[in-house]
């Protein structure tokens, strides 16, 4: 799982805020799922942009999901104006479930 | 790096009160055909071409069937096209229309009253999907992937189902055709089974098989092999039933219906091989159940039509052809599916504004674990004693799984309400 960021103290935070965020369907984090693609701090204007993916384009769920990591983030960073933006380029692939992600799905 | 979209892709989905109207619809339908499998019970002699029969066959593939796709496909196609439903208006004027032309056709049927309640009930079916392939054609993606084409097609040949229906009704009182209904009865019925059900049942299916399994495979060539000889095999029966209309010709059409389901299978079963997500749910399995039960009509259509070259058609097993596939495959992939796409579009409506804020519910939570496996139970235990009464010519097991399958509906019913008018506690 590949998270770009420019902070790696706080990506970390953040990434472990963002596993209580779960898709509804497979009961699966989106970041062991592998839908966050970068976390940049922009620390003089206090700002947090968040770039994810979802599995399929137009995911009924989609807007639930973005709207709860975007919730997850505002509440845990107060002081930060916190965006998040849909990327499908590249597009989501099984190859980005985490190893804890497909023993979860194993089980 | 990536290609960002700061519009988002994420909020366009079909509001429920779209989608929730035509499942509560399809819900009561299944409730009100089991009641009159019940009340009005098939006797192992009856002909397919009764007025109950006919009234029941109805039900079940528009009532039931028919409207229970419509509102998932109001609800699918914007995953499909990756864009939004075009209209919510038509999708409203669909169900608007095809609801009271639906009961007023039945009825119609029941009392074989072919007047002005059938005329009324034909026109406004075929007004409802006509707005529904408006809606999907105008909903299309730029690209069109094989899953739309699917669906398209199968929106067309629901169309030209329903107004060959339309014709036949109308040539009850105004001869406008050669023949009766009962000579164009089976070319009605297999546009709407193979044109309609078995193309968008593919297509839908194909799609969200993989999902629900968390599957790596796909096989786009291999859904286009069984598009072709799903629409190939119905075009050929079309034209061979109009212009020769010999049995020993329609095992062409039938061979080649038999190759695309047996390539539907294989493509199931490499999904399911192929799977990341190893716990399966019960939804998914009655689902995928269902899938090899369209074996069990196609084995009796090639009896029917192997009986049909040495004899006179055996109207005992195309009774029990014709409730293998509505009350069988078709009612096992509804039941499995309703509670695999119902609860999410709930859990998203009810729970949406929740989000982030932990403490929800799961969608799999809004149904009853116990009143699924209600469901699933006299289901399956009603549809064998149902079919093998109709085979062994046995009255008690049908009139006992005809019971069953009235409980089955009656559970399912509980467990549909249950989702639809969930409330956060």
């Amino acid at each position: 799982m590949m998270v770009k960021t420019n902070f790696d103290l706080k990506c970390t935070i953040a990434l472990a805020l963002l596993q209580e965020v779960m898709d509804p369907e497979l009961g699966l984090n989106v970041v062991d799922l592998g839908l966050i693609y970068a976390l940049n701090f922009d620390e003089v204007h206090r700002r947090l942009e968040t770039v994810m993916t979802l599995s399929t384009r137009h995911c009924p769920m989609g807007a639930s999901i973005v709207d709860s990591v975007k919730a997850q983030l505002q509440t845990h960073f107060p002081g930060y104006g916190v965006e998040v933006t849909l990327t499908f380029d590249p597009p989501w692939s099984y190859e980005r479930i985490s190893e804890e992600g497909r023993k979860f799905l194993n089980a | 790096m990536f290609t960002v979209n700061k519009q988002g892709d994420a909020g366009t989905v079909t509001a429920p009160n779209v989608v929730v109207p035509f499942y509560l619809y399809a819900a009561l339908s299944f409730l009100v055909a089991t009641f009159l499998l019940c009340a009005s019970p098939v006797s192992p002699g009856d002909h397919y071409f009764s007025p109950h029969t006919l009234a029941i066959t109805h039900v079940m593939a528009l009532g039931w069937g028919t409207m229970i796709i419509l509102g998932a496909s109001h609800q699918l196609v914007p995953v499909l096209v990756e864009g939004k439903l075009y209209s919510h208006k038509l999708a409203h004027l669909t169900f608007c229309c095809a609801a009271v032309g639906i009961p007023l056709l039945v009825y119609a049927f029941y009392t074989f009253n072919m007047g002005w309640p059938a005329k009324t009930g034909a026109i406004l079916i075929n007004t409802a999907v006509a707005l529904f392939l408006v809606n999907i054609l105008c909903s299309r993606a730029k690209q069109d992937n094989v899953h739309v084409v699917f669906v398209v097609t199968a929106t067309c040949w629901l169309f030209t189902t329903t107004f060959a229906g339309l014709l036949l009704v109308f040539n009850f009182t105004q001869p406008l055709l050669q023949e009766d209904a009962l000579h164009y009865l089976p070319l009605h019925a297999h546009l709407g089974i193979a044109g309609w059900f078995l193309l968008l049942v593919t297509g839908v299916g194909s799609r969200l098989i993989p999902m629900f399994l968390v599957s790596k495979y796909t096989r786009p060539g291999l859904l286009w092999w069984i598009y072709g000889l799903v629409n190939g095999g119905l075009a050929g029966f079309v034209l061979l039933f109009l212009y020769l209309h010999r049995p020993v010709v329609y095992f062409l059409p039938l061979a080649s219906i038999l190759a695309a389901i047996i390539l539907l299978i294989r493509y199931c079963y490499n999904c399911y091989k192929e799977r990341i997500r190893r716990r399966v749910n019960k939804q998914v399995k009655l689902s995928l159940l269902s899938v090899s039960m369209m074996l069990i009509p196609l084995a009796l259509l090639v009896v029917v039509t192997v009986l049909l070259l040495v004899t006179t058609e055996n109207t005992r097993l195309v009774m029990v052809y014709g409730f293998s596939i509505f009350f069988g495959w078709l009612t096992a992939i509804i039941l499995g599916m309703t509670f695999e796409t119902l609860p999410f579009i709930i859990w998203n409506n009810v729970y949406h504004i929740q989000a982030g804020r932990g403490g929800t519910p799961s969608p799999q939570d809004l149904f009853s674990n116990k009143l699924f496996n209600g469901t699933a139970l006299s289901y399956l235990l009603g549809f064998l004693l149902f079919t093998g009464g109709m085979l062994v010519q046995q009255g008690g097991m049908i009139r006992l799984g005809a019971a069953l399958l009235l409980v089955c509906a009656f559970l399912y019913n509980l467990n549909t309400f249950r989702v639809a008018f969930h409330k956060p506690g």
